[in-house]
Parts: C-alpha cells; sequence; structure tokens
C-alpha cells in the first residue's frame, strides 16, 4: 500500500501556477473567437450568417461577437468561409451586463471562498470542468476555494446550465439559504443565455431569469481556468474580461 | 405475471428472415422491410398481440430491446418498438393508432425495460397503458406539474413558458418499503459537494441497511427531443452534441448517422475512419473519468488523483487534436468538420498511448490495494439474468455477462473491419464493472493506434442534401447503446426526433438491481454504474 | 409525636373509606371532585406521617384487635415502612390529580368515574396496610386485595382482548407469586410465637441455613413477580401496556416499589441471610434484569410498553443494590452494605418520581394524538411545549444526566458495586465487576433509549395523521407534572438532605449508618469539634465544602465515602455545587455568545434539505430507524423473526411493495414463560387424557393410589 505515496511523490508537482503566472500547456482551453474585421460590410453579413445561434453581430465591416449567446461550435472558424480570427485565452470572466452594481466580496473571502454548484440542467460538460478544478492539475484547495455540499456554508453559486423547469424550485432554495454576501457565477453559455435550449417551457433560457447574476463565464464549456478566473474575480484577486465589446 | 426464464441469449447469429417469417405465421402483421434496408418492419395489426409478440421477441429469440419511438403523425400515432436481432440488424414492430387513441396495450410486463419507456410516454404524449402498475409523476415531477400537459403533442407550444411554479403540497413520495418504521432518506438533487448531477434518491430503510433505491430523475429534462422539432438539421445537430456531452461525440455521430442514411450518403473513407477514431478517444476519455469517479467514492484520494490527471490530460489532447475539449463541433452530416495533420494525429496518439500505459499503472495497483477492492467487490450485484431481464447495456451490461455491443453485434461505421475485443464479465460486482471499464479502455487506446497507422488520405466530408425521410442511427457510446431516431419532414426540417440513451436503460436497471445494501455503500455502487443523469433526462 | 403520627394515619383512613363511599355515591363531576380532594388529603396525610417518623425516629406502633388462631393484628410505622409510605404519598398526590384530570376529559359520558374511584381508594388504602402491617396475616390479606385490585383496575377500560389476557396473566403471577411469599413467612414463622413481624424477626436470628435459603428463594421469586424481576416479569409488559393511562402511573409508582419492600422486609429485616451467597444471586439477577430491561425498551416503539421495560431495568438496578448490600453484609461489611442500600432505596424513590411523570406523559400524549408508536408522533413539541419541557426533565432524570435525580442514586449503586475490592473472595469480586460492568452498560442504553423516547415523539416533523390542535385541549403541562418535575431536579440537588432521611431506615437493617459515611458533617463539624479527622476536614474546608452553610440547614453538601487513612475518600461528588456551577458556565456562555454575535444579524431559514420543496414526514428518521442499531448489535438477544419478508412486485422490475415484519419474541418469553406454559398444556393434556369418562377406570385410579400410597407409608 506504501506504493500510493511514493508513486504520488514521484510525480512531482504537476499542478498550475495559474494565477502567479499564467497556464501556457496547450489544449488547456479551446480559445474562442474574437471580434474580426472583414473587408467589407457584405463579407461580414456573411461571416455573421455562419453562425447557428446569432451570436456573431455585424457592424460595418466588423464582426462582432455576442460571447454570452456563443456555443463554441467552431463554425465559424474552422471550414468557414470567412473565419473569424480564434484566441487561445482563457480568462473570460466578465460582468454580467444585467448585474446591477456589482461588488467584489469583502476581503476575508480572497483566502476562504466556498463554492456550491447547482446543475441546473447542464449537460454535464460545465459541470464537469467545474469538477476539473478539484483535480491535481488546477488543485484550487490551494487558492482557499472549497466545494462544499450544502449552501449553508457557500459564498458563492456557481450555476451550470439553462435552468430546467424541474430545478428552478431547488435553484430558488439553494440561492436563498446561502447566508449573504453571496454571489453567483453563471458558468457557460447555457446558464447565461439558454444556448442551444433557449427560452422555452422547460427551460428558463438562463440564471438571469429567475435568479440576480453577478459574474458570467462565458464558453461551452469554458475552460477549468476560465471558471478558476471567475472565481478569482469574485473575490477581487482578479479582474474581469473587458467585455465583449471590443472596438 | 410473466414467468421469467434465465436463458442466456443466443451468443450466434441470429437468422432474422426466418425469425419474421416464424412471427408472420404466429401473429396477424404485415411485414416490410424499411428504405435502407437496415431495419425490418412488422406492422401488428391486432393490439391484443403485441404483448405476445414483443415478448416472442424479447425472451424466445433473444432480441435485445432498443427502445419505444412514438410519433403523431398528422392522421395516427405511430409506435415503434425496436429489437435488434443480434448480428442480424433491427426489427421494429408498428403499431398504428387512431389520433383519438389514449390507450395502448402495456409490453413492460413482458418486456421489464420498456418500463420506463412506457412511463415517459405517458407523461409526454398522454397515451396511457394498460395494466402499467405505475404511470405518472415520471419526467414532469408532479409536485410542479398538473397531470395531463402532454408537451410533446403537436398541439403543445414548446416555445412558450408554460404554467409552473406552483407548488404542488400534497404531493408525495411513492414509497415501496412497508414496515412501520420504514423512513427514506432524501439525497439531493443538490448534494454531493453541488459537483454531483441533479439527481434526487429516496434512500428507503428501517435503520442500517438501505432496501430500496429510488431515484428520481428528470431534473435535467430540457426537452431536448420536442425542442429539435423544427429545426434544421445543423441546428438539431447543436443539440445532438449538447445534451450530453460527456459522450456528445457518439450521440452527434449517431444523430448524423441517421441523417445520412436518409439522405443516402457515403461517407468518404477517412471521415469514417476518423469518427472511429474519435469515437474511441471519447471512450477512453470518459472511462477514465468513470474510474476516476470510482477511485473517489472509495476515498482512495492518490489513485482518484492518478485518474484524474489522465482523464485531464486527455481532455487537453482531445482539445490539442479536434479543437474542443469534448469533441464538440466535429461531425456534420455527410463526414467532419475539419481534417487533422500527420503531427497531430502522432501526438494524440502518444497521449493516448500513454494514457492507456497509466492506466495500466493503475489498475496494476488498484488490484493490490485490498481496501480498495473490499469496497469494490460484491457491492451492487446485478446478476447476469437480472440484467438480461433489465436489457443493460454498456459496460455495465458486459460486466454482468449480458454483452450486447452495437460495434459488434450491429456493426456501423468501419467497425466490421477493425479487430477488437469486448470484454465481458460474469460476476456483476462493482469490481467486474471496473474491470471492463479499463479492459475497453485498453482496447479503445489500442484501436486508436491502428487507426492512425491505417488513416486513409482522401476527403474528410461528403456533401449531404437532407431529404424527406426517417432513419435510425445507431452508435455504441462509452455508457452503451444509443439510437437516435430522426424524422425529416418535406423542407428538411425535423419533425420528430427521438433519443433513446444507454443511461435511460441503465438507471433503470441501476434501481431496480441494487437492493439491501449499506448505506455507506450507495456511492461507490453509484460511481460503478458510470451513469450519466443528464443523458437519461436530455 | 406518637398521637400526631397515628392521628395522621387515621386521618388518611377516614379519607380514604370516605373516598370510596363518596365516589360510589356520587357521579359526573362530582365523581372526579371527590377522587382529587380526598386522594390530596390521604395523599398529604401519609407524606406528613412518614416525615415524621423520619424526622423523628420513632416508629408508632397501633395494636389491633387479636383473633383467636391467628394472634395479635399489628400495625406499625417504622422507618422502612415510612420510605416507601412517602413515597406512596408523593407518587399519589400528583397522580390522583392526573387521575381525575384525564377522567374529566375522556370518560365524562362512556365510563362512569364511580367503579374507578371506588377501586382507586381500596388500592391506596390496601397499599399502605401492607406497608404498615407488622404481622404476617395482615400483610398477606392487604396484599392479596391489593393483587385483586390490580387486577380490577388493569382492566378497568374493558378494551375487549389483549387487556383482560393481560390481566389475567398479572393476576395468575400475583397468585403464584403470593403462594410462594406465604410458603416463605411459613418457614421464616415456623416456631416463633406468633406471626407477628416482632416474633418473625425474632425466630428470624435462629434459622437454619436450609431455611433461611428456602425463605430467600421463595420470598424472592414471590415479591420479584411484584418487582418484575427476571424470568417472572413477563406478565408486566403485557400489563402495563394494556393498563389505562390513569392506572399506569401507580403501578409504575406504587405497586412496584411493594416488590422491593417485600425484599427488603423479609429477607434483609426478618430473615437476614448470613453469608453473601443469597445476596449475590440478587445481585445478578438484579443486573440480568436491568440489560434485558433496557435493551428491550431501546427497540420498543410503543411508548408505553417502551417506559414499562424501562421499569423492568430500574426495578433491576434496585435489585442489583439491595444485592450488593446482602452480600456487603453477609460478609460482615456494615458500611458499604448500608452505602448499597441507601442507593437501592434513593433508587426507589427516584424511580417512582420519573416513572409517574413518564407514564403521565404517555398518557397525555396518547390522549392527545390517539397514539403511543414513536414512529408516528414527532414534532409534539411545537404543539405542546409545557409537556415537552417536563417530559425532557423526565427523560434526562431516567438517563441519569445531572442535576437530576436519576444520576444520584445510579452513581451511588455503581460506586458501591466498585466497593467490592473490600470483599475476599476473588470469584465474588468478578461477579461484582460483571454486574458492574452490565450496569454501566445498562446506563449507557438507557441514554439511547430516552434520547429516542424524547427526540422522537417531541422534535423533528409530526409523522402521524393525528391533528396537531387536538393536543391544545390537554396537553398543556399541569400542576401533576410540574410538581414531579420540580421534585426529579430537588432529589438530584439535594441529596445530602436526603440521604439522612434514608439513613433511619438503613441503620437499623445495614446496622451502619449511611449518613455518617456519605454525608459526613461538614456544616456542624468544626476545627474543635472532632467528629472528623482535622486534615480530612482541613482539605475539604479549603474545597469550599462548607460553602453552603449559611444558607442550607444541614449535615453538608458533599456526598462521600470517607475510606481508611491511608485513603481518606474513595469517592465524593456534590450535585449541589455542580448545579451552581453548571448554571454559572451556562449563564458565562450565554453571556460571550450574546457578546460576540451582538453584532451580527441573524438569518432564519427553512431547514436544507438538498433542495427538495418540501421536507416530507416519510422523509425523517424514525424510532425503529434510530434503534435499529441497538437491535442489530443485540441480534442474537432479540432472535428477530421474519414474519414477513416479500417483495410484492408486479414483474421482477416492479416492486410495488417490500413488506418487512419481524417479530421478536421476548428473551423471557422464550426461555421461561412458553416452555413453562408448554409444560403445564401437556401435563395437562395428559390429566385430560386419564379423563375419559368409564367410571371402572376411576375406581381403577382410585385402587392404583391406593396401593401406592400404602406402598409408600410402608417403605417409609
Amino acid at each position: 500500500m506504501s506504493f500510493w505515496f511514493w508513486n504520488g511523490l514521484r510525480r512531482g508537482i504537476q499542478t498550475t501556477r495559474y494565477p502567479k503566472s499564467m497556464e501556457l500547456e496547450r489544449g488547456v482551453s479551446p480559445g474562442r473567437p474574437v471580434a474580426t474585421s472583414f473587408k467589407s460590410s457584405a463579407e461580414a453579413e456573411q461571416a455573421a450568417g455562419q453562425c447557428p445561434v446569432g451570436a456573431i453581430v455585424a457592424r460595418d465591416s466588423v464582426a462582432d461577437l455576442e460571447l454570452g449567446r456563443c456555443v463554441y461550435c467552431q463554425r465559424c472558424h474552422f471550414g468557414a468561409r470567412y473565419p473569424l480570427d480564434w484566441k487561445y485565452d482563457y480568462e473570460w470572466a466578465q460582468i454580467f451586463p444585467g448585474a446591477q452594481d456589482f461588488a467584489v466580496l469583502p476581503k476575508p473571502y480572497r483566502k476562504s471562498l466556498h463554492v456550491i454548484v447547482v446543475d441546473a440542467g447542464d449537460c454535464g460538460a460545465c459541470l464537469h470542468e467545474v469538477k476539473q478544478l478539484n483535480n491535481p492539475l488546477y488543485n484550487v484547495h490551494r487558492l482557499g476555494i472549497f466545494f462544499t455540499p450544502t449552501p449553508r456554508a457557500a459564498d458563492v453559486l456557481l450555476v451550470v446550465g439553462p435552468v430546467s423547469e424541474n430545478m428552478r424550485v431547488p435553484l430558488q432554495k439553494t440561492y436563498e439559504a446561502m447566508p449573504d454576501p453571496k454571489r453567483v457565477l453563471a458558468v457557460g453559455a447555457c446558464a447565461i443565455s439558454g444556448g442551444v435550449f433557449g427560452r422555452s417551457a422547460m427551460s428558463a433560457g438562463g440564471v438571469a431569469s429567475i435568479l440576480p447574476v453577478d459574474l458570467e463565464i462565458p464558453g461551452d464549456p469554458p475552460p477549468p481556468l476560465a471558471i478558476l478566473h471567475g472565481l478569482l474575480v469574485a473575490t477581487g484577486r482578479k479582474v474581469p474580461a473587458a467585455g465583449a465589446q471590443v472596438s | 405475471m410473466a414467468v421469467i426464464r434465465a436463458t442466456d441469449p443466443p451468443a450466434e447469429r441470429l437468422d432474422r428472415e426466418a425469425l419474421i417469417a416464424d412471427l408472420q405465421r404466429r401473429f396477424h402483421c404485415d411485414v416490410a422491410a424499411t428504405e435502407s434496408g437496415t431495419i425490418a418492419s412488422i406492422r401488428v395489426t391486432d393490439l391484443s398481440e403485441l404483448r405476445p409478440l414483443c415478448r416472442s421477441l424479447f425472451w424466445d429469440a433473444g432480441c435485445g430491446f432498443g427502445g419505444i419511438v412514438v410519433e403523431e403523425r398528422p392522421q395516427s400515432w405511430e409506435v415503434r418498438y425496436i429489437f435488434l436481432a443480434r448480428f442480424a440488424g433491427w426489427i421494429e414492430v408498428l403499431v398504428s393508432l387512431p389520433l383519438s387513441a389514449t390507450t395502448l396495450p402495456s409490453i413492460s410486463a413482458e418486456v421489464h425495460a420498456a418500463d420506463w419507456h412506457e412511463r415517459e410516454v405517458e407523461d409526454l404524449f398522454g397515451l396511457r397503458f394498460e395494466q402499467h402498475p405505475r404511470l405518472g409523476d415520471f419526467i414532469l415531477h408532479d409536485q410542479f406539474w398538473g397531470e395531463g400537459l402532454a408537451p410533446f403533442r403537436k398541439r403543445f407550444d414548446i416555445s412558450k413558458a408554460h404554467s409552473n411554479g406552483q407548488n404542488n403540497v400534497s404531493w408525495r413520495p411513492l414509497l415501496v418499503v412497508r414496515d412501520p418504521g420504514a423512513f427514506a432518506m432524501p439525497v439531493g438533487p443538490v448534494y454531493e459537494g453541488g459537483i454531483g448531477e441533479s439527481v434526487h434518491f429516496m434512500l428507503e430503510t428501517v435503520g442500517e441497511d438501505v432496501l430500496r433505491a429510488i431515484p428520481r430523475l428528470f431534473f435535467n429534462f430540457r426537452a431536448v427531443e420536442k425542442i429539435a422539432e423544427g429545426k434544421d438539421v445543423g441546428q438539431a445537430l447543436l443539440l445532438a452534441e449538447r445534451f450530453a456531452a460527456k459522450s456528445s461525440f457518439a450521440h452527434s455521430l449517431a444523430f448524423c448517422a441517421a441523417v445520412e442514411r436518409i439522405s443516402g450518403v457515403n461517407v468518404p473513407l477517412r471521415a469514417k475512419q476518423l469518427r472511429v477514431l474519435l469515437s474511441e478517444l471519447e471512450r477512453l476519455r470518459h472511462h477514465a473519468g468513470v474510474i476516476a469517479g470510482i477511485c473517489e467514492s472509495t476515498a482512495l484520494a492518490v489513485s482518484a488523483a492518478h485518474a484524474a490527471i489522465i482523464e485531464e490530460r486527455l481532455l487537453r489532447a482531445s482539445c490539442c487534436f479536434t479543437g474542443h475539449r469534448y469533441l464538440f463541433g466535429l461531425n456534420i452530416p455527410g463526414g467532419l468538420r475539419r481534417d487533422f495533420t500527420e503531427q497531430q494525429c502522432q501526438d494524440l496518439l502518444s497521449a493516448v498511448r500513454l494514457a492507456a500505459k497509466q492506466l495500466e499503472t493503475l489498475e496494476d495497483r488498484l488490484s493490490f490495494t485490498s481496501s480498495f477492492l473490499d469496497r469494490l467487490e460484491e457491492a451492487g450485484v446485478v446478476a447476469p439474468e437480472t440484467a438480461r431481464d433489465l436489457n443493460l447495456v454498456g459496460p455495465v451490461g458486459r460486466a454482468s455477462g449480458c454483452g450486447h455491443d452495437l460495434r459488434k453485434e450491429c456493426p456501423y461505421g468501419l467497425y466490421k473491419q477493425y479487430e477488437f475485443q469486448v470484454p465481458s464479465e460474469k460476476q456483476g460486482d462493482g469490481y467486474a464493472r471496473l474491470r471492463v471499464l479499463f479492459q475497453e479502455a485498453y482496447q479503445s487506446g489500442t484501436l486508436v493506434g491502428d487507426l492512425i497507422s491505417s488513416l486513409d488520405s482522401g476527403p474528410i466530408h461528403a456533401p449531404c442534401q437532407s431529404r424527406q425521410g426517417f432513419a435510425l442511427g445507431w452508435v455504441e457510446a462509452p455508457i452503451g447503446a444509443t439510437l437516435h431516431w430522426l424524422r425529416l419532414g418535406e423542407s428538411g426540417l425535423v419533425e420528430r426526433y427521438r433519443i433513446i440513451t444507454p443511461s435511460f436503460n441503465n438507471w433503470l436497471g441501476f434501481h431496480v438491481a441494487v437492493e439491501d445494501f449499506a448505506f455507506q455503500d450507495f456511492p461507490i455502487i453509484l460511481a460503478t454504474f458510470g451513469l450519466s443523469a443528464t443523458e437519461c433526462d436530455r | 409525636m406518637y398521637g400526631v403520627t397515628q392521628g395522621l394515619l387515621f386521618l388518611f383512613f377516614i379519607a380514604c373509606a370516605c373516598g370510596i363511599v363518596l365516589s360510589a355515591s356520587s357521579r359526573g363531576k362530582a365523581t372526579l371532585w371527590t377522587i382529587a380532594v380526598f386522594s390530596t388529603v390521604c395523599a398529604l396525610a401519609l407524606m406528613a406521617a412518614a416525615a415524621l417518623v423520619l424526622i423523628s425516629g420513632q416508629a408508632p406502633e397501633m395494636r389491633l384487635w387479636t383473633l383467636e388462631g391467628f394472634g395479635r393484628f399489628t400495625l406499625r410505622l417504622d422507618a422502612l415502612s415510612s420510605i416507601f409510605l412517602f413515597i406512596c404519598g408523593l407518587v399519589y398526590l400528583p397522580a390522583s390529580l392526573f387521575v381525575a384530570r384525564y377522567l374529566g376529559h375522556r370518560f365524562e359520558e362512556r365510563y362512569p368515574a364511580r367503579r374507578f374511584g371506588v377501586f382507586h381508594f381500596a388500592l391506596m388504602g390496601s397499599v399502605v396496610l401492607i406497608l404498615i402491617a407488622h404481622d404476617a396475616y395482615s400483610f398477606l390479606i392487604s396484599w392479596e386485595c391489593m393483587s385483586i385490585l390490580c387486577y380490577l383496575l388493569v382492566n378497568y377500560e374493558q378494551n375487549p382482548d389483549t387487556d383482560t389476557r393481560a390481566g389475567y396473566i398479572m393476576l395468575a403471577m400475583s397468585e403464584a407469586g403470593f403462594l410462594c411469599i406465604v410458603l416463605a413467612f411459613v418457614i421464616v414463622g415456623r416456631g416463633a410465637a406468633d406471626f407477628s413481624f416482632a416474633a418473625l424477626a425474632a425466630q428470624g436470628l435462629r434459622l437454619s441455613r436450609g431455611a433461611i435459603w428456602g425463605a430467600f428463594l421463595l420470598g424472592f421469586l414471590g415479591f420479584g413477580v411484584k418487582a418484575g424481576l427476571v424470568p417472572v416479569n413477563f406478565w408486566l409488559p403485557r400489563c402495563y401496556t394494556a393498563a389505562p393511562p390513569t392506572f399506569i402511573p401507580i403501578l409504575a409508582g406504587v405497586t412496584l416499589n411493594l416488590g422491593f419492600y417485600g425484599i427488603l422486609r423479609l429477607n434483609m429485616d426478618l430473615a437476614p441471610a448470613h453469608g453473601w451467597g443469597t445476596g449475590l444471586i440478587a445481585l445478578v439477577v438484579g443486573s440480568l434484569t436491568a440489560l434485558v430491561g433496557i435493551l428491550y425498551a431501546t427497540t420498543e416503539n410503543d411508548m408505553k410498553t417502551m417506559l414499562a421495560h424501562s421499569s423492568i431495568e430500574n426495578a433491576g438496578i434496585i435489585v442489583a443494590g439491595i444485592g450488593a448490600s446482602m452480600v456487603f453484609r453477609g460478609s460482615g461489611f456494615a458500611v458499604p452494605a448500608a452505602i448499597a442500600l441507601t442507593a437501592a432505596l434513593y433508587h426507589t424513590l427516584n424511580h417512582s418520581v420519573y416513572k409517574t411523570l413518564l407514564f403521565q406523559g404517555s398518557g397525555e400524549i396518547e390522549a392527545a394524538t390517539g397514539t403511543r408508536e414513536m414512529d408516528r408522533l414527532g414534532g409534539l413539541a411545537r404543539f405542546a411545549p409545557g409537556l415537552s419541557v417536563v417530559f425532557l426533565v423526565a427523560c434526562l432524570a431516567i438517563s441519569a444526566v445531572p442535576p437530576f435525580n436519576g444520576f444520584v442514586s445510579e452513581w451511588i449503586t455503581l460506586q458501591s458495586l466498585l466497593r467490592s475490592a473490600v470483599l475476599a473472595s476473588s470469584s465474588v469480586k468478578i461477579v461484582f465487576a460483571l454486574c458492574g460492568a452490565t450496569l454501566a452498560l445498562t446506563a449507557a442504553l438507557a441514554v439511547t433509549c430516552f434520547v429516542k423516547a424524547y427526540a422522537m415523539s417531541f422534535l423533528g416533523i409530526k409523522r402521524g395523521d393525528w391533528e396537531p390542535h387536538s393536543i391544545k385541549v390537554f396537553g398543556h403541562s399541569h400542576f401533576s407534572s410540574v410538581y414531579l418535575a420540580i421534585a426529579c431536579l430537588l432529589l438530584g440537588v439535594l441529596p445530602t438532605f436526603v440521604v439522612p432521611a434514608l439513613n433511619r431506615a438503613v441503620e437499623p437493617i445495614a446496622t451502619a449508618s449511611a449518613s455518617a459515611s456519605l454525608v459526613p458533617p461538614f456544616f456542624t463539624a468544626t476545627p474543635t469539634n472532632q467528629q472528623l479527622p482535622p486534615a480530612f476536614l482541613q482539605d475539604f474546608h479549603n474545597l469550599g465544602a462548607q460553602t453552603g452553610s449559611k444558607i442550607l440547614p444541614g449535615r453538608g453538601l458533599v456526598l462521600l465515602v470517607r475510606g481508611a487513612e491511608q485513603n481518606p475518600v474513595v469517592f465524593a461528588m456534590s450535585p449541589s455545587y455542580s448545579i451552581v456551577a453548571l448554571a454559572f458556565l451556562l449563564g458565562l456562555t450565554w453571556l460571550i455568545v450574546r457578546g460576540a454575535t451582538q453584532a451580527r444579524s441573524v438569518a432564519r431559514n427553512e431547514l436544507w434539505a438538498g433542495g427538495i420543496p418540501r421536507l416530507l414526514p416519510e422523509m425523517s428518521y424514525t424510532a425503529t430507524g434510530f434503534s435499529n442499531p441497538v437491535r442489530v448489535v443485540f441480534q442474537a438477544i432479540f432472535r428477530p423473526n421474519i414474519v414477513e419478508d416479500t417483495r410484492e412486485t408486479v414483474a421482477v422490475h416492479f416492486r410495488t411493495a417490500i413488506l418487512r415484519r419481524r417479530e421478536e419474541t421476548h428473551l423471557v418469553d422464550r426461555l421461561f414463560f412458553h416452555p413453562v406454559g408448554d409444560a403445564v398444556n401437556w401435563f395437562a393434556r395428559l390429566l385430560a387424557g386419564m379423563h375419559h369418562g368409564r367410571l371402572n377406570t376411576y375406581i381403577a385410579y382410585g385402587l392404583v393410589f391406593l396401593l401406592l400410597i400404602l406402598l409408600l407409608f410402608r417403605l417409609t
């Protein structure tokens, strides 16, 4: 049985250095499209038409993005006639457009943050990426971030999924059971805008229709480091991304 | 009550034509082969014969049960019971009913795996199954929804929010343990550090041991099948690959297979090869994830960390290879969206080989860790006859000696041309399931290697015009057989999309097969089944 | 003094007689008032008379008439009688008020309370007569009256099937026990001048070893029936379950004690044993009784039956104390004997108080909710907060949690068992150690049992379909409950005042003073007054042993056992100081918590249950679930029979019901009652086989027997 111990030692530290320094290994993020300038507005219109969910908006000759709607299907990049530029980063968390006055959590939460995750109709990808934060490659415990099974001890609510009708009440109850101060993070396109599921009788089309959302982490799914960035933004240890509007 | 005989299904190839001829002799039915010839269709004219006919198919002939596809046509209901004649293609039993009909005979007393299908149909279409012991309060939880909503009927407008949110205070859980001191421990839907999927369990007990675990699923029900209706193929494809991410490639492949079958497109060889490659990559990654979950459930932290690292490395390799960690956006009807360079393939190969090697080391260590084995052995035993009875699929079924594997039994894509083993165990306990997962992961690793060494250098995509028609697409997803039944209308829009997932099958099996266990074994048993709630809920 | 005591006793009998007459002649509310008023007078008279005797130390004796051939009937109120008489009065006071209130609420129409009143007063009279009888005849006659009245009262509600059967079993067992008692008295009284207790006591000193053993075994068996000892207690749970709520407090608080009284009177006062053999039997039987009682109490879900099993447990502890005392005295250790006996008497007193309270509580719960099943109760604290508090006090007391009374007596009992170190024989020491361990286990299980009883009934969610508002009619707390709850507290806080009173009875029996040992006279001892060694006194003086002397009169507030020179204190504790410290600490904690959290706002939210809309009663812990671990651990004793374990299915895949029904045959039933019953039946069948109505055969029987007898005489 001691081989577990020795084996663990032999492997050495594999944990990422983020947020002290950026993680540069390939594959930690699928990247995302960025606003791209085209030769003409017609081309930009064409480029916008490639998007199956209408996340690309043509503004003159620039194809701009509504990242909250983007489902990262890559149809505007790979094999596209008018490909958008692609950027491999992961600091994506931004203040939710509808959030009235976002304030970071008070200082004590910087080194001790308890997080509860609610799967509100998620496909499993965002949830799985959140779960990856616990594995040794990310190991968020080193940053004082802990996942907790009870909302009583939670400071941050991560919501994944478009909020299916059957999860509406559990989600509300979870939020109500959390003590103040608390922040709500919408993780993934579904939680932000409903994603491919949209708004229907069975899906609320995003968390914002039920709870006041503070931060959004776009992506389908956002990679673990993007979610970690969101948690760090909530505590004021990182600044939010500039937002979708790129001039 | 049906007398269940614990017969092993015949392993040899079934003679579908002889079987159908026999059925034709015994029952009043018309037989027609569907257009693509993959499905033999039996139309039942006398409803009272439905049950004996299904029974005959499932028990006497030893067919596997696929699922029920209900479709509301303009003039009639069409209900298809899909069976798999092993190694000989599909058989569907078709029942047409006038639209005014509200009841159907229930076959679940004979074919037990049909139980949840019938409950689902009742909840979503309002069709009642005679003699089914418990209908209602299934997908639409009675706490929130009234009866008689039937959201999958054509007349129901899914895009509008429906009156909901009322809390039905008179709702009571349906419990089965009748003992004066019995109670149910409620678990979920928000539990397990919140990182678990939304499932609610009622663990029925009289103290100490749990007599019965009743899962309450469908918290993640997003009505994918319904909202796909009226969308074009490209849009529906987004849904197909995004309703269950852990096997998203398998689902998008099954969807594309259905579309391709309707259109009659011939997918280029390279695309076929890459599809197999990506399927196996997904299987490897999925199994690594399930193994990590099993290690975690036994609180063996180091092994869980190792397995989680393997999984994350595979996710990163997938991302480098395809541009997406969960293989979204690759499949399109007619082939693949993007091609890969030789260098990318070699990188992937080395990552996969490393993962397989690390998994082997992990398995070796685990098999010497007695505290780990003690908790897995004889945990959640599913006897082979139970597995057959409940039509368990995937690694769970194979661990109980009930090994339907569509890659062998009804090969699709290029699987016929590649050598691989389908592992099978008899014990049916948690450890057997773990061994099957490891073996399948190795097989997948080998297959990826074989494919990369033999890749064709052709196009990866053939143009695909959507046509009117319907077809079944099937794929052996990592969790088991998944079927996507699709009907496209005149304008190429989706008219009916039915997804039959392996988790749906195995959740039913899980809650029936697992009785009388210690409370602390519950997370372990659950982890060894590797179930996905969101795949089940759709 | 003499005159006053006798006057009080006279008053009691007058009030009792008036009660009988007025109950019989009145109707409706008047009967209830009769019961309430005259019982109160009776109880107060009893307590006053007993207290006078205990304070003065004088035993008034009343010689009644002489009956030819039987000797003189004598009544005497000595210290032992007074203690039991005091307990009797202490219990009768609240119990009678409870009876009146209960009958008023429940049986105005259906059952006239008259008959109950008559039986009630008659039983009270006969119990008092048993306690003050000073000759075998009046003792036995009153005992018989008491047995019959108990039977009548158990069957008072006349529930058709179970109750009558339980009553019959009780009556049969009482009669069998009575027979044993009579035989025991015959053995003791053979050769005595007459059957007065004084003559018997004189004769007791001259008895042979065999006679002492005979008297002990018969008396222990006979009185053991009443005291609920294994293996002759199988009537007790049945009967307690069947008895009406109005009668059980009396059954548990008064008549149960008569068994202990009998054992003490016969086997320690009249015919004391010399060696340690008899005492050891009592000790072992007591310990086993305690363990068996608490095991069944813990797993029982019917509140009344649970309390009945718990009574058995307490009886076991008391008898274990008596047994230890007998061993010590038989081995010539008077002081430990006195301590053990004090513990037993103290526990008798305590048990009567809290068990009366518990049975009253269960009666109120049953009346209000219509059920006694703890699986179906729950959440009562919200509907009946007052009842909840007094019930909690009783539960804490019976679980031996300080500062309540159960703690003191169980603590002294266990400590006195530890004193077995002084004994010579190591085998006896081993038995003591085992019995001590058994009692410790019993105490631990008692906590489990009553945590369950309180938590499953009063906390959590309402599980049954009873109406919550109905409890408001009846379930609020009442004088009778509060009175007993206060008694629980006082008896627990001020043991140093109780022990000297008990000592009046202990001293003549154990031939040593328990209070001299247990309650050294700190308050009255000064360095000049050399009642205690000065060094010893100094130590305790510095520790504040005399702090309370200014406030409270008495000997002191520390309970301790003095040892020899090298080990001056064997064990010591002071519940009186403890409660002050406890109150201080609690107050301090409260202040600190308040101070620390004053700035915070406390948000209250409903219970978190994983996000489900509502936590339902089906999802809350049941009493069965709570005690199931005990059931599993002690499976070898319970030997549950799974009577029914069916899985109802429509098909293999579809369970509609899993039916589980266990049936447990009580250990005593299994090992004793059923075999004996079977043997009797077998014998009866054998006899019945001989009777087939043919004259010739009967003549042949006569002839054969005549021959046999002749042969017998010839041989002897």
